[in-house]
């Protein structure tokens, strides 16, 4: 049955908290509107001070530019940034993904290479996985890369790619194999330099928010250097699978929504009606239980446990509760004067919603990966 | 150290699960639910030593006591086990049942099996006042949606005790821990119905929608759990009450979306007399509404948010222990 271990964050990891505080309180110019959700907000120069004081990649090895800090102390940093609402996308997947990537499965030219860059605040990574015909059923990527001499040459097309426009890498999901019976056969990861490589070109796409953050990216005859796979030729399924528990229980997946409480709280004030108060405790009582659940979860990856069905059941309840935060606190907040702020606030995450249980892995995905564990099927 | 302790909590888990699986089946609910007493299955628990949990002397602490409610509730077990529990912490061990309620206009009302109690201990919730009785009069009885006796006595003579942290939250805590067990044994129900039942040529737990029904339980019963350990976590913290009240809010929100759908996934098969689902999901609903429900601790667990200030909130929330 699932457990989630009774796990706290001890005193050092608490301290770490007031200086990332600090650091925050210093940079505030970067995040005049805070917002939690952690792919909004693409912002080069906070990203590299963040970088600056050890917290980008700060669980890898010193060799590679980490701190070798803990889990939980990175815990402490990404809760402590989103929270706040600072602008956080740059830096998000190169330190969430690509980091623990290549340090389980890349070579050592491309740890030397890439890591000590990202811990710099110089390397940001996009992750590319959807193509058009390919949502869900990953699986059914056709993005090829052949073979040819020392070089790759691929062609195909990825989608909803985050900040492709803006980051320096991508990693693509591609087929070095033709397709056989074995659908998880001949997939490989590979890195490709979105601003250098020759033949790839990049597409904005508006999303409903009136936001551009995700792309359409298409390789015509694109070519990198065969050093650029990832881990084994063909092994690419093994290695997208595996990054994803590391990608789906952290705080992100449950705080996007925070500012808005934020700001419901400050709307009601000191002296709330009791149902302002109990709206506030209900979305409190919530985000206190997935905090729990999601620190389990990072001690447990902690403790090298494999924790992929817990990592889905973290992002399924946090997904759905980031999407009941701002209705709780529509119907609770007062309307009017002053009430400026949280209507803003509101209005944007509103907007966002909608992605927060589809990025990372859909709901139903999710719940199919909880049946699975319960034996379902 | 803490290897030690759990061990001796899995002992003490164990033996609790083995003495209900032999002697807390539907037979005995049933009988409970008519009224009559489950005397013994009381007589064994004490025989075992189970009512001192967490009393002083007995090589147990609270963690254990509460981790024994959440087996209590697992097996649905029809005995006022909190109340003989915290009644012998509070004051002071006795062989038989504490029965405790609220206290009100100088009765005790709510008490669960205080017609078969040997002592009486009302809460009162303003003050955190205990009021502790040993003879007593029944003057009503009531059952509740579990069919559970609950009745309201009087005595002609209270001895008021003061205890901390508040009683109200303790026996909130205990609710919850009861809730925890409760919800994993309807969806452990859930998981055998569907890998069971056939229909259409394939057991339905082959059918995503049912799949996914039992996902979202699961995910529910997971934040139950996990909602009733960190409670139970806060024992002797200065945060313990809006702990209790973040847990008891919570555990209360997974019972509406647990019995809901295990019950759908039941079908017809679980609307009935004869399954044992509702012993287990009428008591979650019955319980949810004891010692203050799901708004009372959302409105209190606001109210201290508010106090503190938006700017503070978060820090609130990172500092759980």
């Amino acid at each position: 049955m699932l457990e989630f271990d009774r796990v706290s964050l001890d005193d050092e990891t608490q301290s770490l908290r007031a200086e990332v505080r600090a650091f925050l309180k210093d940079n505030e110019q970067h995040f005049e509107t805070p917002n939690s959700d952690f792919s909004t907000g693409h912002d080069a120069e906070f990203s590299q001070k963040l970088a600056q004081s050890g917290w980008v990649g700060m669980t890898w090895p010193k060799q590679y530019g980490g701190s070798e800090r803990s889990f939980f102390e990175r815990y402490v940093v990404t809760e402590e940034v989103l929270a706040a609402g600072a602008p956080v996308s740059a830096h998000w997947i190169a330190d969430r993904q690509t980091g623990p990537l290549l340090l389980r499965f890349g070579s050592e030219q491309q740890r030397e290479t890439y890591l000590p860059r990202i811990t710099r605040g110089e390397a940001f990574f996009s992750i590319g996985m959807s193509e058009p015909d390919t949502g869900s059923d990953l699986a059914s990527v056709r993005t090829t890369a052949t073979l040819e001499g020392d070089t790759y040459r691929i062609n195909g097309t990825k989608i909803w790619t985050t900040d492709a426009h803006r980051n320096h890498f991508i990693i693509c999901l591609v087929r070095t194999e033709a397709a056989s019976d074995n659908r998880h056969a001949g997939l490989s990861q590979i890195i490709v330099d979105l601003k250098n490589d020759p033949g790839v070109q990049v597409r904005p796409i508006a999303n409903m928010a009136g936001g551009e953050d995700f792309n359409e990216v298409v390789f015509e005859d694109a070519i990198v250097p065969a050093d650029r796979i990832v881990g084994e030729p063909g092994n690419g399924w093994q290695q997208v699978t595996s990054e994803l528990s590391y990608e789906r229980s952290g705080p992100e997946r449950f705080l996007s929504s925070f500012r808005v409480f934020v700001e419901l709280v400050r709307l009601v004030g000191a002296n709330p009606a009791p149902h302002e108060a109990a709206a506030i405790g209900r979305i409190a009582s919530h985000i206190m239980t997935m905090r729990r659940m999601s620190i389990s979860v990072a001690g447990m990856l902690e403790a090298g446990k494999d924790v992929a069905v817990e990592a889905a059941l973290v992002k399924e309840l946090g997904n759905s509760f980031e999407k009941v935060i701002p209705e709780i606190a529509r119907l609770a907040a007062p309307s009017g004067a002053g009430s400026e702020r949280f209507q803003k606030t509101y209005a944007e995450t509103l907007l966002l919603s909608p992605s927060f249980t589809l990025r990372g892995g859909t709901r139903e995905i999710l719940r199919g990966v909880i049946a699975r564990g319960l034996g379902l099927r | 150290m803490v290897n030690e302790a759990n061990e001796i909590r899995q002992l003490i888990l164990d033996s609790a699960e083995k003495i209900f699986s032999s002697e807390c089946d539907k037979k005995l609910l049933d009988a409970a639910e008519q009224g009559h007493l489950a005397e013994a299955l009381f007589g064994t628990l004490v025989e075992n030593g189970f009512h001192q949990l967490g009393a002083a002397g007995s090589g147990t602490d609270a963690a254990d006591l509460y981790a024994f409610l959440q087996v209590c509730g697992r097996f649905a077990v029809p005995l006022p086990m909190a109340g003989v529990l915290l009644g012998n912490q509070w004051a002071g061990p006795i062989d038989g049942i504490t029965s405790i309620g609220a206290f009100a206009d100088d009765q005790i009302v709510g008490a669960p099996w205080a017609r078969d109690a040997t002592r009486v201990i009302g809460v009162e919730e303003s003050t955190g006042l205990l009021k502790v009785a040993d003879q007593f009069e029944v003057v009503a009885h009531n059952v509740s949606v579990a069919s559970e006796l609950q009745n309201t006595v009087r005595a002609q003579d209270y001895q008021t005790l003061e205890i901390q942290p508040h009683p109200f939250a303790q026996m909130a805590l205990a609710n919850v821990n009861l809730i925890a067990g409760c919800l994993q044994a309807q969806l452990d129900l859930g998981i055998l119905f569907a890998t069971q039942r056939s229909q259409f040529g394939r057991t339905i737990s082959k059918f995503q929608a049912i799949q996914h029904s039992l996902a979202v339980v699961a995910a529910e019963v997971a934040a139950a759990k996990r909602a009733a350990d960190a409670a139970v976590d806060a024992l002797g913290d200065d945060r313990f009450v809006s702990e209790v009240a973040a847990s008891k809010a919570r555990v209360g929100e997974a019972v509406t979306c647990v019995a809901e759908q295990v019950h759908q996934v039941h079908g017809a098969m679980g609307f009935t007399h004869e399954h044992q689902l509702h012993h287990f999901s009428r008591r979650s609903w019955a319980w949810r509404d004891e010692w203050g429900n799901e708004f009372y601790w959302q409105q209190r667990l606001g109210q201290k948010l508010c106090d503190l200030g938006a700017d503070n909130v978060w820090d609130f929330i990172a500092t759980q222990s």
